[in-house]
C-alpha cells in the first residue's frame, strides 16, 4: 500500500503529514527533528548545486543574502519573477519543487518512498497559481493527486477530531497568505459554502510595520538609516519577527539595535504594535464581511470560528474575532500543523475515489464516512459581444459561466450567438475571474471554433462548463444547427497547448531540480 | 462656407443660431411651421377634427383628392398592429379604383415608395427604411424604404374596387424621415405584374404626420454640431488646472482631424480647421471659460447616448494625456458626466480604465470609490465591501499594472473604510 501525505507549503513554514495505518494523520518531523521546516532555501556558496532547506538556509541568509530565497510562495506563478543564482535563473515553481524535495526526502528516511501526495494551497490562488504548485510537486517527484485549498483541510481536521457543526468560519492568517472560509459542518460531513482571501497579507506584513518601527526609531535618535545592506534587512527582519511573536506573549517587547550609527535600546509595545497593523487587520475584517456577505449570513449567525496558522496568536486577532462575533474563538489545536493534517487526510479521500485499492483498510474505515462538499473557487466565463442597452452599440464583455462558489460537481450551459452573416469561426475564450469588464479577468485559454460558412447571423452556440471534483473542468463549444463540438480539457495537471519551447524549458527545470542535492 | 470656420467667442457662447449656415434654414423651416400651426388654430373644424385622432405622432392632416374609379386610386389612414403582443402605430395603405392586367388570373406583386415632399417637388426627400428588408434593393438611394410584396391574382382582365381597401400597413417606426416635425409625404403605390414586373397601375397620394424623431439629416446635423462642441469640452478640460498641455492639445487636434473634417477633406479645409482650433487654444490660454453646463445640456438634447459616452471618453483621455490627473480636472469630469446624463457607476468605471489610481495628484477618496453624501454609513460600508471584493479578484491579474492598481484600491478602500467606521463610531 502507498504512503498517502499532505503538504501544506507555507510562504513562511512548511509542514508534511502522512496517514497512519488506522487513517490518523501524523506530522512527520524533519532530518533536524522539527515537525515544521521554515519554506527558506539557501545555495551553497562553494556550489551552487548543494542547497539547504530549512533551519539551516535561515542561520546562513545572514552572511550571504544573495544566496538565499524566503517567501518564494508569493510569487508562485508569477512568469516574470527569477531568481538568480550564479549562472542559473530559478523560477518559483523550481524553487518550490526544492523545498518540496527536502520534505518528501526527510519523510523518506522513516518511511520509505513519498509519491502520492496532496499539497495545500490558499484558497484564493487561481489556476495558474494552483497549475504552479502542482508542477513543483512534480519537479520533487511527487505525484500530485489533487491540491486543497488551506481552510478546507484545516476544517477537515477539526471536524474529524473534534466535536464541530453548524456554521463554521475558518480564519486562516498565515505567513505569507490570508483565507477566510465558511462552511456547514455536520458531524463528518462538510459543505464548503464561500472563500475570500488576500495573497499578500500575513505574518511577514506584520513583521514588516515592527521593522518600520525600528527603522523610524533609529532615525530619530542617529539621524540615520538602520539598514545600510541586504544582510542587515535579513537580520533586522528576523529581529522583527522575533519582538512580533514576544508581543504575542507580552505587553512590551525591547531589544537592542546594533545599528551602523551606534546602538539604541528600544522598546515596543503591544499598543504601538496593534496600531502599526491596523490597516493590515482593517483588510481582514473587510474579507471576512465579504465572505458573510456572499453566504448570506450574519456574524451572529456563525457557530464557531476556526483559527488557523501562526499568524493567530496575535491577541488582536483573537480580540477582534470576538468583537465581531460575540464569541471566542476555537484555538484548542496547533495553528501551525493542522493545514498539513488535514492536507493528509484530503489526500486519504482523493485516494479512496480514484485509487481505492491502494488505500488499506484501516485508512478506508476511518475516511469511509468523511464527506467533502468543495466548491469552485473562482468563476469562470467567456468573452463576448452583446448590446449595451443604453448606447446600443456591441461592448466586449466577459460573460461567466460557471460561478464561484458552486458545489461541485457541476454544470451550466449559456447560449450564445454568432455576430456576422457568413460568419466561419468563432475565437472562444475561457475566463476566469469575476465581473463583466473583459479587461480585468484572466484569460486561462483561448481556440478557434470553425463553423460551417455561408449562415446568417445569430446562429445558436451552446457552451456549457462543467467542474469535477477532481479539479477538472471541462468545457464544451456547441454550434446547435451544425451539430459541430469543440470540447476542451483543463486540468492542473494537463499541459495544455505547450510550444516546443515551453517543452524545452520543463524538462530543463525537471533537470534542475534533480540535479539539486538538497540537505 | 467651412462649417468649422468657428468664431470662438460665438461658439463659446454655445449660440447655435450663428454657427452653422444650415441651421439659419431650420430656423426658416420652423417658421413655417409656427405659420401652419397658426392657420389650423384659426381652421377650427379642421382641428376639432384632428384633436379627435391625435395621439403622439400627432397626425395632422391628410390631403383629399376626389376618386376616379377607371383609374387606380390610394390613400393612406392611420391605424393600429399587433405584432408579437405589442400594438404599434401604423399607416394602412387603401386602394380604390380599377386595375387592368393583360390577363385574367394575373399574378400581381404591390411597390409602394414614399418620398417627404415637405419642401415641394423639387426638392423631394427618400424617406429610408430602418429595416434592411424594406430598403431599396436597386435604386440610386439603397436606404430608401422600398416596399414590396405579393399581392395576389386579380380574377379578371379589369379588377375594380369600389370601396377604399386596405392591402398593407407600414408600421411607422419602419420609417426614417428627413426632418423631425411636420413632413408631406407622398406615397406611390404600383400594382405590378409577377411575370414580367409590368406596370398595371400606378397611384399617388400625400399625406401629413408628425415625427417626433430626429431625421437623418437631423441627425447628419446634430451629429457634426455634437463632435464641435466635443472640441470645446476637451478644451475645458485640458484647461481646467489652468494649464494646456502640448499633449493634451494634440490628442484633441487628432481628435477634431478625425472626427470634424470629413473623409475628403481638402487640404484647403485641414488648414481651416487648424486655425479655427489654434484660436480656440489661445482663447483658452489667455485664461477664458466657457459655460460647460449649456454646452452639456446642448449635447443632451441632440446627441444620442453612445455619442455622449464618446465625449466623455475623449475628455478622459485628455486628462490623462499628460500622465496625472488635477482635482479640478477631476470634478470636472464628474460634473460633465452628470450633465451629459451618463451614469455615474459608468463613468467612475471608465475612469478607473482611463485614469487609474496612481494618476490622481490628490486622491479624492468620494469620486474615486463612488461614495455619496446621501449615502448611510451602513451603506457605505457594504458598498467599500463590495468593492474591495472586486479589486481583490484583479489582484492577482496577469498584468501587472493591474495588480498595481488592484494593490493601490485595495489599500485606498481599507483607509477609506477605517475614515468612515471611525466616524460612524464617534457620530
Amino acid at each position: 500500500m502507498t504512503n498517502i501525505v499532505g503538504i501544506d507549503l507555507g510562504t513562511t513554514f512548511s509542514a508534511l503529514s502522512i496517514l497512519n495505518a488506522i487513517g490518523k494523520p501524523e506530522i512527520i518531523p524533519n532530518a533536524d527533528g522539527e515537525r515544521l521546516t521554515p519554506s527558506a532555501i539557501f545555495f551553497d556558496e562553494e556550489n551552487s548545486d548543494i542547497v539547504r532547506v530549512g533551519i539551516e538556509a535561515i542561520n546562513s541568509r545572514h552572511l550571504n543574502v544573495e544566496r538565499s530565497v524566503r517567501w518564494i510562495k508569493r510569487h508562485m506563478g508569477d512568469a516574470n519573477y527569477k531568481r538568480k543564482i550564479d549562472s542559473k535563473e530559478w523560477t518559483p515553481v523550481e524553487l518550490s519543487a526544492l523545498i518540496l524535495k527536502k520534505l518528501k526526502q526527510d519523510c523518506s528516511i522513516e518511511h520509505g518512498d513519498i509519491r502520492d501526495a496532496v499539497i495545500s494551497v490558499p484558497a484564493h490562488f487561481d489556476e495558474v497559481r494552483r497549475k504552479a504548485t502542482m508542477e513543483a510537486g512534480k519537479q520533487a517527484g511527487l505525484n500530485v493527486i489533487g491540491i486543497v485549498n488551506e481552510p478546507v483541510a484545516a476544517a477537515l481536521y477539526y471536524a474529524t477530531t473534534r466535536k464541530v457543526s453548524g456554521k463554521v468560519l475558518v480564519y486562516d492568517l498565515g505567513g505569507g497568505t490570508f483565507d477566510v472560509t465558511i462552511m456547514e459542518v455536520n458531524g463528518h460531513d462538510m459543505k464548503i459554502v464561500c472563500s475570500q482571501g488576500d495573497h499578500a497579507l500575513g505574518g511577514i506584513d506584520f513583521d514588516q510595520k515592527i521593522l518600520e518601527i525600528l527603522e523610524q526609531k533609529y532615525k530619530e535618535k542617529f539621524k540615520a538609516d538602520l539598514i545600510s545592506s541586504d544582510e542587515d534587512r535579513a537580520k533586522f527582519e528576523d529581529e522583527a519577527e522575533d519582538i512580533k511573536k514576544t508581543l504575542s506573549r507580552r505587553n512590551v517587547a525591547k531589544k537592542m539595535l546594533y545599528g551602523p550609527a551606534g546602538n539604541m535600546k528600544v522598546e515596543i509595545t503591544r499598543e504601538m504594535f496593534e496600531k502599526a497593523i491596523s490597516s493590515l487587520m482593517e483588510r481582514t475584517d473587510i474579507l471576512v464581511e465579504v465572505a458573510l456577505g456572499e453566504a448570506g449570513i450574519e456574524p451572529a449567525g456563525i457557530d464557531k470560528v476556526l483559527l488557523v496558522g501562526g499568524s493567530t496568536r496575535i491577541p488582536l486577532v483573537q480580540q477582534r474575532l470576538e468583537k465581531m462575533f460575540g464569541k471566542p474563538p476555537e484555538t484548542a489545536v496547533n495553528v501551525d500543523e493542522c493545514v498539513a493534517l488535514g492536507a493528509a487526510l484530503h489526500a486519504g479521500l482523493t485516494m479512496l475515489r480514484e485509487k481505492p485499492d491502494a488505500v488499506s483498510a484501516g485508512i478506508s474505515s476511518s475516511l469511509m464516512d468523511i464527506n467533502l462538499t468543495d466548491v469552485c473557487n473562482h468563476s469562470y466565463g467567456t468573452i463576448c459581444a452583446p448590446v449595451d442597452k443604453e448606447t446600443g452599440r456591441r461592448v466586449i464583455q466577459n460573460r461567466i459561466i460557471l460561478n464561484k462558489n458552486t458545489p461541485l460537481p457541476c454544470e451550466t450551459s449559456q447560449t450564445f450567438y454568432t455576430l456576422k452573416k457568413g460568419q466561419a469561426e468563432v475565437e472562444v475564450t475561457i475566463t476566469q475571474g469575476e465581473g463583466t469588464d473583459a479587461e480585468f479577468v484572466n484569460k486561462i485559454a483561448t481556440y478557434k471554433f470553425e463553423l460551417p460558412p455561408d449562415r446568417p447571423a445569430e446562429c445558436p452556440i451552446n457552451v456549457t462548463y462543467s467542474y469535477d471534483v477532481n479539479q477538472r473542468m471541462h468545457c464544451k463549444f456547441e454550434d446547435v444547427e451544425s451539430g459541430r463540438v469543440l470540447e476542451v480539457d483543463l486540468s492542473l495537471d494537463q499541459d495544455g497547448n505547450m510550444t516546443e519551447t515551453n517543452k524545452k524549458e520543463k524538462k530543463r527545470q525537471f533537470a534542475s531540480v534533480a540535479k539539486a542535492k538538497v540537505e | 462656407m467651412s462649417k468649422f470656420l468657428i468664431p470662438v467667442s460665438i461658439m463659446l457662447a454655445a449660440s447655435v443660431g450663428l454657427l452653422f449656415p444650415g441651421i439659419i434654414g431650420r430656423l426658416r423651416n420652423k417658421a413655417l411651421e409656427y405659420w401652419s400651426k397658426l392657420l389650423e388654430l384659426v381652421d377650427g373644424n379642421i382641428f376639432k377634427d384632428l384633436t379627435n385622432q391625435q395621439r403622439k405622432f400627432g397626425r395632422i392632416k391628410e390631403s383629399y383628392q376626389p376618386v376616379n374609379i377607371r383609374a387606380l386610386n390610394c390613400r393612406i389612414q392611420w391605424t393600429k398592429l399587433e405584432e408579437e403582443n405589442s400594438i404599434y402605430d401604423a399607416l394602412s395603405i387603401e386602394i380604390c379604383g380599377s386595375i387592368h392586367a393583360p390577363n385574367d388570373n394575373c399574378d400581381t406583386t404591390l411597390q409602394i415608395s414614399i418620398m417627404d415632399v415637405t419642401d415641394g417637388a423639387a426638392n423631394a426627400k427618400v424617406v429610408q427604411s430602418r429595416l434592411p428588408q424594406w430598403s431599396s434593393q436597386n435604386g440610386p438611394d439603397p436606404s430608401a424604404f422600398s416596399f414590396n410584396a405579393r399581392l395576389g391574382k386579380l380574377p379578371n382582365r379589369v379588377t375594380t374596387l369600389s370601396d377604399w381597401t386596405s392591402i398593407t400597413q407600414i408600421r411607422f417606426d419602419w420609417l426614417m424621415f428627413p426632418r423631425k416635425g411636420k413632413r408631406q409625404l407622398q406615397f406611390t403605390t404600383s400594382i405590378m405584374s409577377a411575370e414580367d414586373n409590368q406596370q398595371l397601375a400606378r397611384a399617388q397620394c400625400e399625406f401629413t404626420c408628425e415625427n417626433p424623431f430626429f431625421g437623418y439629416t437631423d441627425l447628419l446635423e446634430n451629429g457634426e454640431r455634437t463632435n464641435i462642441l466635443a472640441v470645446a469640452l476637451a478644451f475645458a478640460v485640458s484647461a481646467a488646472d489652468n494649464e494646456l498641455y502640448d499633449c493634451e492639445i494634440e490628442l484633441i487636434k487628432n481628435w477634431a482631424r478625425d472626427n470634424v473634417l470629413e473623409s475628403s477633406a481638402s487640404d484647403t479645409d485641414e488648414r481651416k480647421l487648424d486655425k479655427a482650433l489654434e484660436k480656440t487654444i489661445a482663447f483658452f490660454r489667455a485664461g477664458n471659460n466657457i459655460d460647460t453646463y449649456k454646452i452639456c445640456d446642448e449635447i443632451v438634447t441632440i446627441a444620442p447616448v453612445a455619442q455622449r459616452y464618446d465625449i466623455l471618453e475623449l475628455c478622459l483621455y485628455v486628462a490623462q494625456s499628460k500622465g496625472s490627473v488635477t482635482t479640478e480636472e477631476i470634478t470636472l469630469l464628474k460634473n460633465m458626466a452628470e450633465w451629459l446624463g451618463v451614469d455615474s457607476e459608468k463613468f467612475r468605471i471608465m475612469m478607473e480604465k482611463v485614469l487609474p489610481v496612481d494618476m490622481h495628484q490628490v486622491k479624492n477618496v468620494e469620486i474615486i470609490l463612488g461614495i455619496t453624501s446621501d449615502m448611510s454609513k451602513e451603506r457605505v460600508r457594504k458598498h467599500l465591501n463590495k468593492e474591495y471584493s472586486k479589486w481583490n479578484s484583479r489582484v492577482t491579474n496577469a498584468d501587472p499594472d493591474i495588480q498595481n492598481q488592484a494593490d493601490q484600491m485595495l489599500k485606498l478602500i481599507a483607509e477609506a473604510r477605517s475614515q468612515y467606521t471611525i466616524q460612524a463610531l464617534t457620530s
